[in-house]
C-alpha cells in the first residue's frame, strides 16, 4: 500500500488538538473555573441556577434572622419590664391591703401604681426601626393612647393581626403577638387589672384592693406564659442562623464542586498541555522540511 | 523498414515518451499543493514488432496517456463526512452563539431570578420600607429584561441561521452550475476513451465542495455525474444543473423550494444549510416556546399571588407582570409602576407581610408546567449546553473520520515529492539513453555515408 505522503493534515491536527488542550488547561487554571459556559459542563451548569438562586437568599435569611432577632429580643426585654413593673404592682397592692395603712398612703401608693400603669402602657407602645411591636400588623400607630371612654383609660388601636418573616425555603417564623393578646386581653386585660387597682387603693377598701391586686397577680403570670413565645421565637432564630450557616458553606462547596477546578489537577493539566504542544511543535518542525530534495546532489 | 531507421525511429519515439512523462512528473510536481489535484501517471505501451529475417521492424514505446489515480469510493465517503461535519460545525457556531445568553453574565435570567427571590426574602422582614419595595420592583423589572434580552437573543440566532440559508442555496446554484458544465466535458472525454484528468479534478473538488454546503448523493452515469439532494431534488444531471430557489414563507422564515417550486426545507438534511435550517426550525423555536411557557406561568403565577393579597394602600394587588400572549419571554414587562402597589398585605393593613409569603411561594412551589421555575430554567440550560457541547464533539469526532479519510485518499491520489524527484531522475536517465541512440544511429549513419565515399 502506497503510504500517504502528505501528512501535513496530521500534524496540524495534532497540533490543533494540543493547543486547544493547552486553550483549555491555561483557561481553567486562570479563571479558577471548569466551567464557563453550559457547554463545558450542562448538568454542573442547571444545578447550578438553584445553587445561585438558594447562596444569595441564604445570605437574605441570615440577614432577615438577625433583624429579627434584635428585634424579638427587644419585644422579650420590654415584656421583662412589664413583668417586673407587674411584680412591683402586685407587692404595692399587698401592702395597701394592709389595715394599717391611711387613707393619705393608700393615696400615695395609689399614684404609685397609677405610674406603673403609664409605664406599662409606654412598654406596650415600645417601637423597634420605626414599627410599633404590639400593635398587631396596624404596627406604623401607636398601639395603646389615653381614653376618656375606655374602662382602663386606654384604647388600643392596633389590630389583631400577625406577621411571619421568612427565614428559610418555606420557612416563616412568626415574630410578633399583637397588644390584644398581651395587654388587653378580655380575661387577662393587664392594663384594666392596673387601673382596677388605682382605683381600689384611691377607694381605700382592703376587701377591694385584695380582689384586685388578685386579678394583677394573674395578669402578670399571663404576661409571663405570653413571653415564653418570644423565648421560643429567639430560640428558633438562633438555630436557624446556625443552620444557614452551615447551608451557607455546603452550597459553596456544592459550588466548588459543581464549577470550580481542582488548582492541582489544573495545573498538572497545564503542565502536561505544555509539553504535549511543545512536543508536536518540536516533531512539526524536524519531519516537515525534509524530502529526498535535501540529499540530492544539484545539477552542476 | 528496418534497420538503423527501425532504431533511429524508436529512440525518437522514447524520446517523446519521456518527455510526456517528464511533463506528467512536473505537473505533479507544480500541483503538489492544490486542493482536489489528483496525481498523474503516465502510461507507456510496448509497440509491436515484427521479424522479417535478421530485421526486426517497428516496435519501440508509445505513451499511450496520463492515467489520474483516484478512489471513487473514497470521494463518496468523504463527501458523506464533509456533510456530516459542515452540520455539525454550523449548529455548533449558532449553538456557542445561543449559549451565551445562558451564561452567568450578571444580567442572565438565573442571576436576576435570584435577585428577585432575594428582595423577596427581604421584603418578608421589612415589609413596610419603601426601599426594600422599590427593591422588589427593580429586580422584577430586570427580571422581566433578562427574559426579553434571552429571548431577543434566541431571535437573533435564529435570524443569522435564516441569513445563512439564503446564502448557501446562492453558492449551492452556483456550484451547480458550474459542476454541470465540467460535467459535460468529463463525459465527452469519457465517451472519447479518455482520462478526466485535471477537469475531473476540478469536478470532484467543486462537488466536495458542494457537500459541505447540503448533503448530496452522487451517482454515475452516462451523461457524467448525477447529483441530488438526500432525498432526491435533483441538482445536476449531466450538463444541465437545476437551481434551489428561496422565498419567505408564512412563518417569515425562508424556505428552500426546488427546481419546480416545491418546498423542500423539511427535507434538506446535513451541510451548512442542513444545519443552519435545523437550528432555524427545530432547535431554536424549541427553546422559545419553553422560554415563553416559563415566563407567562411565572407571571401567571406571581399576579395569581399578588391579587390574594393588598398594596400599601389596602387596595387588591393588581397584576406585577405582563406577557403578550404570544412571545410571552420577549414582551414580558412590569406592570406596576409604583412600589407601594406591590401586594405585601394579607389583610390590608399596612403593616402586614403575610402575603409575602405567597408571592415567595411562587419561586418555590412548581409551575402548572410541573417544574419550579428554577427547575424549569435549568433544564433550558442543561439542553442548551448539551446540544452545543454534543455538536461540537460531534465534529470534532467527524472531523477524525475525515482526517483518516483524507490520509487514505492522499495515500492514493496525493502527490509525493520524494516518488515525483525519483521519477525525475528516472526519466531524465531514460531521456539521456534515448538522446544517446539518436546520437549513435547518427554516428553509424555517417559511417555509412563515408563508405560509400
Amino acid at each position: 500500500m502506497r503510504v500517504n505522503p502528505n501528512f501535513v493534515p496530521d500534524v496540524l491536527a495534532g497540533l490543533q488538538q494540543s493547543q486547544t488542550a493547552l486553550n483549555t488547561a491555561l483557561q481553567e487554571v486562570s479563571t479558577g473555573k471548569r466551567v464557563t459556559q453550559p457547554s463545558d459542563d450542562p448538568a454542573a451548569s442547571a444545578n447550578m441556577v438553584q445553587n445561585t438562586i438558594e447562596t444569595n437568599d441564604v445570605d437574605q435569611y441570615t440577614q432577615n434572622v438577625t433583624g429579627q432577632l434584635s428585634m424579638v429580643q427587644t419585644a422579650d426585654s420590654a415584656l421583662g419590664s412589664v413583668v417586673s413593673s407587674l411584680t412591683q404592682a402586685v407587692s404595692l397592692g399587698v401592702e395597701g391591703a394592709n389595715g394599717t395603712m391611711n387613707a393619705s398612703n393608700q393615696q400615695a401608693i395609689a399614684t404609685q401604681v397609677q405610674g406603673i400603669l403609664s409605664s406599662v402602657v409606654s412598654l406596650a407602645n415600645t417601637s423597634y426601626q420605626g414599627s410599633y411591636l404590639f400593635g398587631g400588623t396596624a404596627n406604623t400607630q401607636v398601639p395603646y393612647t389615653a381614653s376618656a371612654t375606655a374602662a382602663s383609660g386606654y384604647q388600643y388601636n392596633g389590630n389583631s393581626g400577625v406577621n411571619s418573616v421568612a427565614v428559610g425555603d418555606n420557612l416563616n417564623v412568626q415574630v410578633n403577638v399583637p397588644g390584644s393578646e398581651i395587654f388587653s386581653n378580655s380575661s387577662n386585660d393587664v392594663l384594666g387589672s392596673l387601673s382596677s387597682l388605682v382605683s381600689a387603693l384611691q377607694g381605700g377598701n382592703p376587701t377591694a384592693i385584695q380582689t384586685a391586686t388578685s386579678t394583677v397577680s394573674s395578669a402578670l403570670n399571663y404576661v409571663s406564659q405570653q413571653r415564653v413565645f418570644y423565648g421560643n421565637a429567639e430560640t428558633q432564630l438562633n438555630s436557624q442562623e446556625t443552620y444557614l450557616q452551615q447551608e451557607t458553606v455546603s452550597l459553596a462547596s456544592q459550588q466548588n464542586s459543581l464549577v470550580g477546578v481542582d488548582m492541582a489537577t489544573a495545573a498538572t493539566a497545564l503542565t502536561q498541555a505544555q509539553t504535549a504542544n511543545s512536543a508536536a511543535l518540536a516533531a512539526a518542525a524536524k519531519v516537515l522540511p525534509t524530502t529526498l530534495l535535501d540529499y540530492l546532489v544539484p545539477p552542476q | 523498414m528496418g534497420g538503423l531507421s527501425t532504431s533511429l525511429l524508436i529512440g525518437v519515439e522514447a524520446l517523446q515518451t519521456t518527455q510526456g512523462a517528464l511533463t506528467a512528473t512536473s505537473n505533479n510536481i507544480a500541483n503538489a499543493n492544490t486542493a482536489g489535484y489528483t496525481r498523474e501517471v503516465p502510461q507507456f505501451s510496448e509497440n509491436q514488432q515484427t521479424h522479417e529475417g535478421n530485421e526486426v521492424i517497428n516496435g519501440g514505446v508509445s505513451l499511450t496517456g496520463l492515467q489520474s489515480v483516484r478512489d471513487q469510493l473514497l470521494n463518496l465517503q468523504i463527501q458523506n463526512q464533509t456533510s456530516l461535519q459542515s452540520s455539525a460545525d454550523t449548529q455548533s457556531s449558532l449553538l456557542q452563539q445561543v449559549q451565551t445568553y445562558f451564561t452567568t453574565t450578571g444580567e442572565d435570567i438565573t442571576s436576576e431570578l435570584s435577585a428577585f427571590s432575594t428582595s423577596l426574602a427581604q421584603l418578608s422582614a421589612n415589609a413596610s420600607s419603601s426601599a426594600v419595595k422599590q427593591g422588589v420592583l427593580s429586580s422584577g423589572q430586570n427580571l422581566a429584561q433578562a427574559f426579553n434580552t434571552t429571548a431577543n437573543g434566541l431571535t437573533s440566532a435564529q435570524s443569522d441561521a435564516n441569513t445563512q440559508v439564503t446564502q448557501t442555496v446562492a453558492q449551492i446554484n452556483s456550484l451547480t452550475s458550474q459542476i454541470a458544465q465540467l460535467n459535460g466535458q468529463v463525459a465527452q472525454l469519457t465517451a472519447a476513451g479518455k482520462d478526466g484528468g485535471t477537469t475531473e479534478d476540478q469536478r470532484d473538488e467543486l462537488v466536495q465542495q458542494l457537500s459541505s454546503l447540503t448533503g448530496i448523493s452522487v451517482m454515475q452515469t452516462s451523461d457524467g455525474e448525477t447529483i441530488t439532494t438526500g432525498n432526491g431534488t435533483p441538482l445536476v444531471m449531466g450538463s444541465n444543473s437545476f437551481s434551489l430557489q428561496t422565498t419567505t414563507g408564512t412563518d417569515g422564515m425562508q424556505h428552500v423550494l426546488d427546481w419546480s417550486g416545491n418546498d423542500i426545507t423539511t427535507s434538506i438534511q446535513g451541510g451548512q444549510l442542513g444545519g443552519a435550517i435545523q437550528i432555524r426550525d427545530q432547535v431554536i423555536p424549541g427553546y422559545l416556546s419553553q422560554l415563553n411557557t416559563l415566563a407567562s406561568q411565572f407571571s401567571a403565577s406571581f399576579n395569581a399571588a399578588q391579587a390574594m393579597g393588598f398594596d400599601s394602600n389596602g387596595n387588591a394587588g393588581q397584576s406585577f407582570f405582563t406577557v403578550p400572549a404570544s412571545g410571552a419571554a420577549a414582551g414580558m414587562s412590569v406592570s406596576i409602576t409604583n412600589p407601594s402597589q406591590i401586594a405585601v398585605s394579607s389583610d390590608g393593613s399596612a403593616g402586614s407581610n403575610g402575603n409575602v409569603a405567597s408571592l415567595t411561594a411562587v419561586l418555590t412551589n412548581a409551575l402548572p408546567s410541573g417544574q419550579t421555575p428554577a427547575q424549569a430554567y435549568a433544564n433550558l440550560i442543561d439542553q442548551v449546553g448539551t446540544a452545543a457541547s454534543g455538536a461540537s464533539t460531534e465534529s470534532t469526532a467527524i472531523g477524525q473520520n475525515l482526517l483518516q479519510l483524507t490520509n487514505q485518499q492522499s495515500s492514493v491520489s496525493g502527490v509525493s515529492i520524494d516518488e515525483e524527484t525519483t521519477n525525475l531522475i528516472r526519466f531524465q536517465t531514460a531521456y539521456e539513453a534515448a538522446a544517446r541512440i539518436v546520437s549513435t544511429i547518427q554516428q553509424l549513419n555517417t559511417d555509412t555515408m563515408n563508405m560509400m565515399s
